[in-house]
């Protein structure tokens, strides 16, 4: 994929048959005020004028990716991997959205594809929890521990949840290995368009999880679950083990789901978040659900669900402002509209993106609901 | 001069106020420092960010010194106190990066004080030096 006219090939853009259905769901859409920009436009001027417009478009760089747009699409063009050709292609020219908290998570991303590099990362790893570095099973923290620093201001639950993770993996008898050194998936350079990164990082963690000789790997992450299932295949090799999303690999355990010790004494109204990279991408909707509900929960849906479930307003670490507040605060009004006493999310920038916008002065009022992690919820019942 | 090409610089972010008048002092003291540093003004040291931090060091220097103004002194009442908050971050996530902690510092050093500036600054590189030798 060379050219803008490949990208335009590829992702069908040709065939928009400019119904303007993309634009009625895009969040972005709905929410900037200031001016207006939407998918069908932009995928009117990419076929229309070519690349020199399209590449500085600023729904070029403040698309979510979050695939609302290609699900609704009539005519099968997939605008997500549009905007993620369009943008590889403009930064080999040197373009590129604003990075976030000051650019320093690409820079420790693009530290880690240091093949020289000795991390020292597996301080959260504490006596209670039981690893076993021969184990076939692989739990994948992925930047948690970055993350669990980078946000503990927030109230971000961080390395709860892959101590959790571990303690729910020890209460199924399994005790996972955990790499000393695995880096970044590479999940958010590449949806900035930095593919020669993400293609260092992604031969290192390749490397890595092919010499294991283990059977599966788990995340707590969906962006890590999809990028090592989907994205590493189609641009790098297969990773040559069975990748789970915890909530998925839960599902597949009768015997914990089955379990009335671990209900509860009282039952408590929750409501889901559905991660984009969870739902939408990988099509894993009623694993969660059912994990929540066998734990005791009560769930209460919002009005947008399952497919039609909202971003929780920021990607890869770039280009968040006003807009993305507003996203983020509209999502946490229909999350508290619901009745319910809790947010349950199954990823970790959906609960740093929603507590950033509760904590965030002048963005109105947005409702304090608690916003939990899955995996740390199911841990709490065991 | 190949001498100089072949060394990695050292950054040194360095408050406008008391902070940068101690090096301009040393500058009018004629006392001199090695080539490698790189002084780096900032309009207050509690401008910095984890990110310029990480920055510095993905780009490959040998290491990172903030200096601000002494606690209490600071031209906007708290600046020195948020970079200190930016340290002790920028500090926990490059040890996740497996970094030795040596190569981040962070002083807080008076007005008028060219001498004292380059003996903290010269035992700040000492310290990378070792560093570097270890690794």
């Amino acid at each position: 994929m060379n050219t803008f006219k490949d990208v335009i090939e590829k992702n069908q853009a040709w065939l928009c048959l400019d119904c303007g259905k993309c634009s009625s769901v895009c969040p972005i859409t709905l929410h900037l005020v200031e001016g207006y920009t939407s998918p069908r436009l932009l995928v009117e001027k990419a076929v229309a004028s070519g690349e020199n417009i399209t590449l500085e478009d600023p729904l070029l760089w403040s698309c979510l990716t979050c695939q609302r747009c290609s699900e609704i699409c009539p005519s099968e063009v997939d605008f997500t991997a549009f905007v993620q050709g369009a943008r590889r292609l403009a930064f080999d020219q040197g373009l590129s959205g604003s990075c976030t908290h000051s650019g320093m998570i690409q820079s420790w991303m693009r530290m880690m594809a240091n093949p020289a590099l000795e991390q020292d990362r597996m301080g959260w790893i504490s006596n209670d929890l039981s690893i076993d570095q021969d184990s076939d099973t692989i739990y994948f923290p992925g930047c948690l521990p970055y993350y669990d620093t980078a946000f503990v201001d927030l109230g971000f639950e961080g390395l709860e949840i892959a101590r959790g993770a571990v303690k729910i993996l020890n209460a199924l008898g399994i005790q996972p290995r955990i790499l000393a050194n695995e880096r970044c998936c590479g999940h958010d350079l590449y949806w900035q368009g930095d593919l020669e990164t993400f293609q260092q990082l992604a031969a290192l963690n390749l490397e890595i999880l092919q010499n294991s000789g283990a059977k599966r790997v788990i995340t707590t992450c969906p962006e890590c679950a999809y990028t090592l299932r989907t994205t590493y295949p189609e641009e790098i090799g297969e990773v040559g083990l069975d990748v789970f999303h915890i909530s998925e690999f839960l599902a597949t355990q009768p015997s914990l789901l089955a379990s009335e010790g671990y209900r509860g004494s009282e039952s408590r109204k929750v409501t889901y978040q559905d991660p984009c990279r969870l739902g939408r991408f990988s099509g894993i909707y009623q694993q969660p659900r059912d994990l929540i509900a066998s734990f005791g929960f009560d769930l209460v849906e919002m009005d947008h669900n399952r497919q039609t479930s909202i971003c929780c307003g920021t990607s890869c670490w770039s280009t968040c402002g006003q807009v993305n507040k507003r996203i983020q605060s509209s999502r946490l009004e229909e999350a508290g509209s619901t009745g319910a006493e809790m947010l349950v999310t199954a990823c970790l920038k959906c609960q740093i993106h929603l507590l950033c916008a509760q904590k965030t002065p002048g963005n109105g009022d947005p409702s304090q609901l608690p916003i939990r992690d899955l995996t740390t919820l199911v841990a709490e019942r065991i | 001069m190949s001498k100089v090409k072949t060394r990695q610089n050292v950054i040194l972010f360095t408050c406008n106020w008391q902070a940068y008048n101690s090096l301009e002092a040393a500058g009018r003291e004629r006392l001199s420092y090695s080539t490698a540093v790189v002084p780096i003004r900032l309009s207050c040291l509690g401008r910095i960010s984890p990110g310029i931090i990480l920055k510095a060091f993905e780009a490959g220097a040998a290491g990172v010194m903030l200096v601000g103004c002494p606690e209490g002194q600071c031209h906007y009442e708290t600046g020195n106190l948020e970079a200190h908050k930016v340290f002790e971050e920028s500090r926990s996530l490059l040890k996740l990066l497996g970094y030795d902690e040596k190569r981040l510092e962070y002083q807080l050093l008076p007005a008028e004080q060219g001498e004292k500036y380059l003996e903290v600054l010269n035992h700040f590189l000492d310290k990378v030096e070792n560093g570097r030798e270890k690794s």
